[in-house]
């Protein structure tokens, strides 16, 4: 095992070993569950399948994801910066992109879990209440299915996982705990409200044609979210209706925040402790 | 950590060979100098010490030797052997994660290099092989201290930098931290130690550097350097130089 790829593996592990000692984690995934069982159940959704479930949750899940991804994310580097273990991994010769990788690849799993299984619980729950058409796996359009819910599960992971970069991106920047959270939270909001904002405001303006809407909607990562899962999930169910966004168009610039933010990250950092 | 009990398995740099060199070193934040022409070499074997007022540059100094700042003109060269790690560093409030235990805290940083490092004799030599299993966080302020010595050493680095080892900690783990030191230097490690604690200083550095005023204002062993000031210690010697002189005034005492 190269040395670059032991050192990957060991920051990843130390990570991990991190969260699992970290008992507010714990907390927080029981809130995760609870609150989307309680989401689930209060909407009404679970009893009629596994698509009018992800209606309901979708807007708020577009609110509760930037949230985890700030609660995991904002201190994911500022703290180690602020404790000077940067100055002291450093004399060990590990790379600025080798402990940004493996910093974002360790705090992924653990969004990746507390969401998952919030995500999880509410297939289960929707199994148990919805009517029997709702077990069936073998798909096709306009059938409701667990695999749609599966589908919905993975795409919320990828927007989860994209915000999560840009948090590091800022944890990164930032001077102290305190200016990371404040950080956090003004990018996530500029990318949030003000890529929605500014796609309405090129389609009224004109400098966004109609025929360009689904392309500039995979430039935000909220509307790159909304389209995939209207388009893969939700459309599916209503086999007329369709065009809501452009799944791998979404799903890319989901993948392009996500690099581009860890790119960023690698590089300010590098700069930071030279 | 008696030479004795030394098992000491880096490439041998004979004392008194030059392992860290700074020349004509001068650090600059936008209009504020706060290094100036700074010419230093640290040889094997030794206890360098670094002293001087607060805001004289002194952990400045250190992170340019470190390589963690670029300098704004001059060069630092390490010039010991080639190893996986030549220099260790032990920061002015070392932290770890607080839930990992002191053998877990050490066997990361080891993992980091493929030089094997036995955990076991580097707990041992810092006196914290007894409460290995015991959390980072139920640590005392003197022990972490202690567990951040050892880290500095993971991988055998023929120089080590300690920022302010002894501050905030009881006498007994100050002049344990000093201890460590001088046995680290008996071993061949040149090590570059910053503090304001003179009397430990005097008792355990080979090399007193006195920055005043963005400069060198003294600097060689510390009997000499009160030999010249003609004062009883080296406390007198950092009062009179701090005081009276200016950096156009330098003693330069030679070993």
């Amino acid at each position: 095992m190269s040395t670059i790829v032991s050192t990957f593996f060991a920051l990843f592990k130390r990570e991990l070993k991190t969260a699992m000692r970290t008992r507010v984690y714990y907390l927080i995934t029981v809130g995760v569950i609870g609150l989307l069982l309680a989401l689930t159940a209060g909407g009404g959704g679970a009893a009629t399948g596994y698509v009018p479930t992800v209606v309901d949750l979708l807007l708020p899940l577009e609110v509760l994801v930037p949230v985890l991804a700030i609660a995991i994310g904002y201190r994911s580097v500022v703290s180690d910066l602020e404790r000077g273990e940067l100055a002291v991994l450093k004399t060990y010769d590990v790379p600025s992109s080798v402990y940004v990788f493996a910093i974002y690849a360790g705090r992924a799993v653990v969004l990746s879990v507390i969401l998952g299984s919030g995500l999880l619980a509410t297939l289960l729950l929707v199994s148990f209440s919805s009517g029997p058409d709702t077990s069936i796996f073998a798909t096709h359009t306009g059938l409701d299915s667990p695999l749609l819910f599966a589908r919905f599960i993975v795409l919320t992971l990828v927007f989860a996982l994209a915000l999560l970069a840009i948090v590091l991106l800022m944890s990164v920047a930032a001077q102290s705990t305190l200016t990371a959270i404040a950080l956090a939270v003004g990018a996530v909001v500029l990318v949030v409200v003000a890529g929605d904002a500014a796609i309405i405001l090129g389609l009224t303006d004109g400098w966004i044609a109609e025929a360009d809407l689904l392309n500039a909607l995979a430039i935000a990562p909220n509307s790159a979210y909304r389209g995939a899962v209207f388009e893969t999930v939700i459309a599916v169910t209503a086999a007329s209706e369709s065009g809501y966004g452009s799944p791998i168009t979404s799903v890319a610039g989901l993948f392009a925040w996500t690099i581009f933010s860890l790119i960023s990250a690698t590089l300010i950092l590098h700069r930071r402790t030279v | 950590m008696s030479k004795q009990q030394s098992t000491n398995t880096r490439p041998a740099a004979t004392s008194q060979e030059a392992v860290l060199r700074a020349t004509d070193l001068t650090k600059q934040y936008s209009e504020l100098t706060v290094l100036d022409s700074i010419d230093l070499t640290v040889h094997a074997g030794s206890v360098t010490a670094l002293i001087g007022p607060n805001g004289t540059g002194k952990t400045t100094l250190l992170r340019l030797l470190l390589g963690h700042l670029e300098p704004t003109a001059g060069n630092v060269e390490y010039a010991g052997p080639a190893v996986e790690r030549p220099i260790g560093y032990l920061p002015q409030q070392p932290a770890f994660r607080p839930h990992f235990t002191v053998e877990e805290t050490i066997s990361f940083y080891a993992s980091l290099l493929e030089t094997p490092t036995d955990t076991k004799e580097l707990l041992t030599q810092v006196d914290l092989y007894d409460v290995r299993n015991r959390p980072v966080e139920a640590l005392s302020g003197g022990m972490t201290r202690l567990l951040g010595i050892a880290q500095s050493v993971v991988g055998n680095p023929p120089a080590v930098i300690f920022d302010e080892p002894a501050s905030g900690l009881d006498p007994t783990m100050g002049t344990k931290a000093f201890e460590i030191t001088a046995q680290l230097a008996e071993r061949g490690t040149a090590v570059i130690v910053s503090s304001h604690d003179l009397a430990l200083v005097e008792r355990y550095a080979d090399t007193v550097i006195l920055l005043h005023d963005k400069q060198i204002a003294a600097q060689g062993p510390p009997q000499q350097l009160c030999q010249t000031h003609s004062v009883a210690d080296l406390w007198e010697v950092y009062d009179a130089v701090t005081a009276t002189e200016t950096p156009q005034t330098n003693t330069e005492v030679t070993q």
